[in-house]
């Protein structure tokens, strides 16, 4: 899926190689829901988008997300991605509804 | 009769919204301590909940709900978002719940659909 790779391509080039910093993280995460969503856009598809990401330092906590969704199901549909390193998880989802 | 106030323009109330996802989050995990079987539960009923409540309101809206549970001990965690949508119909919020044992962190879409 085009998605999935757009995500996964976003959150390397922002995250990739790095071990959780505190100072950092709040810049990563609005990096890598930028650089998701701009890649989406340039699809030029008749989209709206959303773009969330959450990126938790690894430490032993549990952590659960669920969605829920009322939308048309035959035009609009997400996709989910995780992502993890020595350091930290990564997950970033996306939803995009039909105009 | 006009259920509408402002007309043909249907905004988003981020407030009404806000108070109805605390009130679906203090009854699913109002008083109960992070709980490694139950969280998946809980993170379900939560968006379901909300979502209900949400589309009970009868706007012309599709919606996103998103629920996140972490475990309070001294993780480090961060979210964010980014909407390529309509400024002047779409609109989110996002709530912030915690007690002594997690953090629950819901967040809301709405996306207008033309009528």
């Amino acid at each position: 899926m085009d998605d999935y790779q757009t995500e996964e391509e976003s959150i390397e080039a922002v995250i990739g190689g790095n071990a959780y910093q505190h100072s950092r993280v709040n810049h990563w995460t609005t990096s890598v829901v930028e650089q998701c969503l701009s890649q989406l856009s340039k699809l030029g598809k008749p989209f709206k988008y959303i773009v969330t990401c959450i990126i938790m330092q690894k430490n032993g906590a549990g952590l659960q997300t669920a969605s829920a969704c009322f939308w048309d199901n035959n035009t609009d549909g997400s996709c989910a991605v995780r992502w993890e390193n020595k350091s930290m998880y990564c997950i970033a989802s996306v939803f995009g509804l039909a105009i | 009769m006009e259920e509408y106030n402002s007309g043909d323009e249907v905004v988003f109330s981020a407030d009404e919204a806000t108070s109805s996802v605390k009130e679906c989050i203090e009854g699913v995990i109002g008083g109960t301590e992070y709980n490694q079987s139950r969280v998946n539960q809980w993170t379900a009923s939560i968006v379901e909940h909300s979502l209900t409540h949400l589309v009970k309101q009868g706007r012309p809206f599709k919606y996103i709900v998103n629920c996140t549970i972490m475990q309070k001990s001294g993780a480090g965690l961060h979210t964010a978002n980014s909407c390529y949508w309509d400024t002047a119909t779409d609109g989110s919020c996002t709530v912030r719940w915690e007690n002594r044992t997690m953090y629950c962190v819901v967040s809301v879409f709405a996306v207008a659909v033309p009528l």
